[in-house]
């Protein structure tokens, strides 16, 4: 019961801010997203990882086609949940220091995306997957669109389309799938787990969902939205789209795509892994090029979940549990990135690496914050990011020494360009644009604060998440490898 | 052995014989002696002007309509009274029987003048129109061009084209 | 079997209502009488299948809920007239009457025993479709598209009688079991199989599937809108049930031997439709095109011939046709407000920061292009869906990749609409809009999004 209440509370939260918002909007938005927090912490105090699936419900949705709105929480689900309800408050309250229009109609848009997130992560039928997966595409889309920057419309355009294609493929393998399940037909997720399919078809699944979810994450070369579309968001927009929407791929190539095409993964993991670990290279290397500091970190973002899809793709624990404990770790480094580059845009109104400079003599916390998700993101021991990047790394090595060895240019590289940032906007002389800096307020304090200590916790105890999803990712890997 | 179908082509092959049969008796037996007077269109001593593809004014066609109106009535009330027309049905229902047909047939023609009636209230059946209604068609062609047009060819089509360019309003 | 009847005498009542000195009184009048059609179609609702008039006609469940879509669908267009108020040359009491026939030659198709019963509501339907195509006198294009609607119309219909005739000559009977039972035999006539060819050509070209699809976007951009709406509804649904109690009732025997044929017309269908609607600068001829690409999502649902077609075409034809007044319901205001100031204007342009000002048009607008899209939340999703599932169910899967394609590409031209009305600047006025208007609106974006979140409420009913 506590999964319905999960789906729900954002949802009807949004709703109250759509309807009675007006210029209290932000605040009631506030509150409902701590108060999915809330639940979700609650929910994460009763959870018992050995314990499989649990707080489940089921209702029957169009009984004639034995589709049901079916939901529960594993441990997989648990993380994801917990990284949703923790970052939405965080991005609700990124969005204080702004003055957007219609905020009433802004801030709905973000919970009810949460609410679709959370259906996504812990939704148990095949179909609602797919209803999830698409209706989150509708607030992030209005968000991008109608309040993003000035190419918006060119560039909002193209990724919504690239969504919907590439997940209108996987729409049919689901139907296809739907259709091959005995009796009167069933679209439970664990119904198309025991499906026998034959090799050739499971490879043409394979690559329905590949290209579903590879255009979501995104990897190479389905990644040509992403960078344009980060930048033009607004950041709340950047936020969700980098820091939750983009672990809704990685979200189903663990639990829709390994445990359905398990005999498609002999024939072309091996595809799947280079091409995800080109991206990483591709990623790393391109952001060192970029001026733009929002262009930067989105094609960083790019570069670190290919490392994830690597990962998850080597089907070993140390991959599986890696890209799990990366993804958490990668929504806090991202979200609060792309919140300190909104600070700066805010008050110098540019992201030119150029034209700033200087920011640590005017306000020095600013820069130490800025340094730790840095850190997290270029994966130094005790952080956030290394847990999960040494577990990937590990185990893409299991599965190929030299593709290990080109996977780990994400670090190297990596502290290229993310130190190169830092340096340029940081240090040297003040320019006109910084002169004026002025300190953190509150409100951001309260964004950052949070962040940091979440990736000092993930660095130095990872365990807490590990453990629990360790019992989940064991019994899919086992289910893999039979 | 005839099929349906074959009796059906008997029947064609029947009717081109006896048309054939019929014109080359005619040919035969007539006096043929032609004159202008009789090779006319109407021998009533009418000349045909012009073409016949002239624009007929719009009232003949409803009336033509409502003429169809009446021959549709008509040839569906013979198969009617041929079909429910039985004495033995009537005798055995005691009658009810004519009353159902009847009532069936007046269901239909009762439609039919009710259509009537709809044709006569709007005025459909007046031959003259006690107010002309003037069209307010804007079509983007100027009524000059006709008029210019009209100047142009007159006489050059002959006798026809100009009877028709007098009947435009 | 109760709305034939009641509709037929209606309409000569509304008619004569004409008469009345004030025009009025017709909208309401028109609008109950509606109502109670509507009332009469459900009296028979779950008693099983019934047979009218010695074999002609049928009724049951699936032709009741077809019945049932096409009256809600003709009760939003009528209340979307307003009366015909602002236009002098209006014949509101004949436009109303003929609306009423119209209706009973759909129900005639839906529910067709007897192949003349389905040649007679076709021409009932369409007849009526040529008059109010042409009904805008004063205007040009609504001359040109009667005339063309009439002129390509009449062949078709001769097709199709042709047709029928040849499936008479190889069965011997117009009824569906007696040509059905003729299958059962083995071994059909050449006849036969020419014979639903040009049933099948005749019936494609009404509900304008590619390559008979030629009239559709002049005759929809010709004819005063609030009928082309009524067009692209209510006749495609007709169209459509017809075609599927043809093709279910009659010709599942012979499935190897036309299923290939109509795959083929789909795809074009698609192709047509999808693509040419990407090219169009008007709203109302991409309404057209878009009307021709779902003219081919349905025939999907067609060609698979499965136990779950009846379902998706019910679904698809409800979720299009809700979706599609919505689309036209928003243009008709905002044109006459253009028309005010010069043309009536129906480009994408039209739309330009129509959110501004009219935020609930907006919202409508939206919602019907996303349902048309098929995008979640929304019951031109579970439309697509049940399509598609139908078509994975008989395993035709290239079939679905290329609707999949084809539903890419159709957001293309759906979102231009929206993007238009969200977020480009227009200069678009507050649009006052009759608060009858605007209930039948929000009616079918609520219909739209209710059967979006929780499609097993309709798909439950039948």
């Amino acid at each position: 019961m506590l999964t319905i209440l999960l789906i729900l509370i954002p949802l009807v939260a949004g709703l109250l801010t759509f309807f009675l918002g007006g210029s209290n909007a932000k605040i009631i938005a506030l509150a409902g997203a701590l108060a999915e927090l809330a639940t979700a912490v609650f929910a994460w105090t009763q959870f018992d990882p050995a314990a499989g699936a649990q707080f489940g419900f089921q209702y029957d949705w169009i009984t004639a086609s034995g589709i049901s709105f079916a939901a529960s929480v594993d441990g997989i689900s648990m993380l994801l949940v917990l990284l949703t309800t923790f970052l939405v408050p965080l991005i609700v309250l990124s969005a204080f220091g702004h003055n957007y229009q219609n905020p009433a109609t802004f801030f709905a848009l973000i919970l009810f995306m949460e609410s679709a997130l959370v259906g996504v992560f812990t939704t148990t039928d095949a179909f609602l997957f797919y209803f999830f997966f698409e209706v989150a595409l509708i607030p992030v889309y209005f968000l991008a669109a109608v309040w993003g920057g000035e190419n918006r419309l060119k560039v909002t355009f193209k990724f919504f389309v690239y969504t919907i294609f590439g997940s209108l493929f996987m729409l049919v393998a689901l139907v296809y799938l739907y259709y091959q399940t005995p009796g009167t037909h069933s679209s439970a997720i664990t119904a198309f787990y025991d499906l026998q399919l034959t090799p050739a078809a499971q490879g043409w699944l394979f690559w329905a969902f590949f290209i579903a979810f590879a255009i979501k994450m995104p990897l190479f070369p389905f990644h040509t939205w992403q960078p344009d579309t980060y930048t033009e968001s607004p950041t709340p927009a950047t936020m969700l789209l980098a820091g939750i929407m983009l672990k809704m791929g990685v979200y189903g190539l663990i639990r829709i795509l390994l445990p359905i095409t398990p005999l498609a993964l002999n024939q072309w993991g091996a595809v799947a892994i280079v091409l995800s670990v080109i991206g990483i290279v591709y990623g790393s290397i391109i952001a060192i090029q970029q001026r733009d500091m929002k262009r930067l970190v989105a094609y960083s973002s790019f570069a670190h979940v290919g490392l994830m899809a690597a990962g998850v793709f080597s089907t070993t624990l140390n991959g599986m549990q890696g890209a799990l404990i990366q993804m958490l770790a990668h929504g806090i480094n991202v979200v609060g990135m792309f919140f300190i580059i909104d600070i700066i845009f805010s008050r110098t109104n540019t992201r030119y690496l150029d034209h700033l400079g200087g920011i640590t003599q005017k306000t020095p916390s600013l820069s130490v914050y800025f340094m730790i998700m840095l850190l997290g993101s270029v994966a130094l021991p005790l952080t956030s990011g290394f847990v999960g990047e040494f577990l990937l790394l590990a185990g893409v090595f299991e599965y190929n020494n030299w593709l290990g060895a080109a996977a780990g240019l994400t670090i190297i590289l990596g502290a290229v360009y993310l130190l190169r940032m830092f340096q340029k906007s940081m240090f040297g002389a003040t320019s006109v644009n910084t002169e004026h800096f002025q300190e953190l307020t509150l409100s951001e304090r309260a964004v950052l604060i949070p962040l940091t200590i979440m990736v000092f916790w993930i660095g130095i105890y990872p365990s807490t998440f590990l453990e629990m999803t360790e019992p989940t990712v064991n019994q899919l890997l086992r289910f893999i490898h039979n | 052995m005839l099929t349906d179908f074959g009796i059906i082509l008997l029947f064609i092959i029947a009717g081109f014989a006896l048309l054939g049969v019929v014109l080359g008796v005619g040919r035969l037996l007539r006096p043929d002696n032609p004159n202008p007077e009789k090779n006319s269109t109407y021998e009533s001593g009418e000349d045909p002007v012009g073409n016949a593809n002239v624009q007929f004014n719009v009232r003949f066609y409803v009336v033509a309509l409502i003429f169809v109106l009446f021959e549709v009535e008509l040839v569906f009330l013979f198969p009617w009274a041929v079909v429910f027309g039985r004495e033995d049905l009537i005798a055995q229902t005691e009658g009810r029987w004519g009353w159902f047909a009847l009532a069936e047939m007046t269901v239909f023609v009762g439609i039919l003048a009710l259509g009537l009636a709809y044709a006569w209230a709007k005025g459909y059946l007046d031959w003259v129109k006690p107010k002309p209604h003037v069209s307010q068609f804007d079509s983007p062609v100027p009524s000059e061009l006709y008029e210019q047009l009209n100047e142009r060819y007159a006489g050059k089509a002959g006798k026809g084209m100009e009877e028709k360019s007098n009947q435009l309003p | 079997m109760y709305p034939i009847i009641l509709l037929s005498f209606l309409g000569i009542v509304v008619l004569f209502l004409g008469f009345a000195k004030s025009k009025a009184i017709l909208l309401p009048a028109t609008l109950l009488f509606l109502a109670v059609a509507l009332v009469g179609n459900f009296v028979e609702w779950n008693q099983g299948t019934i047979i009218y008039f010695y074999n002609m006609l049928a009724v049951n469940n699936l032709t009741l809920a077809f019945n049932g879509i096409v009256l809600v669908s003709a009760f939003m267009i009528v209340a979307m007239t307003r009366g015909f108020q602002d236009d002098d040359e209006a014949q509101p009491a004949e436009y109303y009457a003929i609306m009423l026939f119209s209706l009973v030659g759909a129900f005639m198709m839906i529910g067709f025993e007897n192949l003349i019963m389905l040649f007679l509501g076709l021409e009932i339907l369409s007849v009526a479709m040529y008059v109010l195509t042409g009904s805008d006198k004063r205007n040009l294009r609504s001359n040109e598209a009667a005339l063309k609607y009439f002129l390509m119309g009449a062949f078709a219909t001769g097709i199709l009688l042709f047709g029928i005739a040849l499936l008479y000559g190889a069965t011997g009977s117009f009824t569906l079991t007696g040509i059905q039972a003729y299958i059962g035999q083995g071994n059909p006539s050449y006849l036969l199989y020419g014979g639903l060819l040009l049933v099948l050509i005749g019936m494609l070209f009404k509900v304008s599937a590619a390559p008979f699809h030629f009239w559709t976007p002049d005759v929809y951009e010709g004819a005063p809108t609030i009928f082309t709406a009524f067009m692209a509804t209510i006749v495609k649904t007709a169209g459509f049930a017809a075609l599927f109690r043809l093709l279910s009732h009659s010709f599942t025997g012979i499935y190897d031997y036309w299923w290939i044929t109509l795959a083929v017309i789909t795809v074009l269908t698609l192709l047509v439709g999808n693509i040419i609607a990407v090219y169009q600068d008007s709203f109302k001829r991409m309404l057209a095109y878009s009307s021709i690409s779902h003219a081919g999502y349905l025939l999907i649902a067609l060609t698979a011939m499965t136990p779950q077609t009846e379902n998706s075409i019910l679904f698809y034809s409800m979720a299009y046709s809700v979706a599609t007044i919505c689309a036209f319901g928003v243009l008709i205001p905002l044109a006459r407000e253009k028309a005010m100031t010069g043309k009536p204007r129906e480009t994408y342009e039209a739309f330009n920061g129509l959110a501004r000002n009219n935020p609930l048009l907006a919202f409508v607008l939206t919602v019907s292009m996303l349902s048309l899209a098929g995008i979640p939340l929304t019951a031109g999703f579970w439309g697509k869906f049940f399509v598609f599932g139908s078509a994975a169910e008989r395993g035709i899967i290239w079939l679905l990749v290329v609707a999949i394609l084809m539903s890419a590409v159709g957001i293309y031209y759906y979102f231009r609409v929206i993007m238009a009305a969200y977020m480009k600047e227009g200069d678009t006025a507050e649009i006052r809009v009759a608060p009858f208007y605007k209930i039948v609106l929000v009616t079918a974006t609520i219909i739209t999004l209710l059967f979006g979140i929780a499609p097993g409420l309709f798909t439950g009913l039948v």
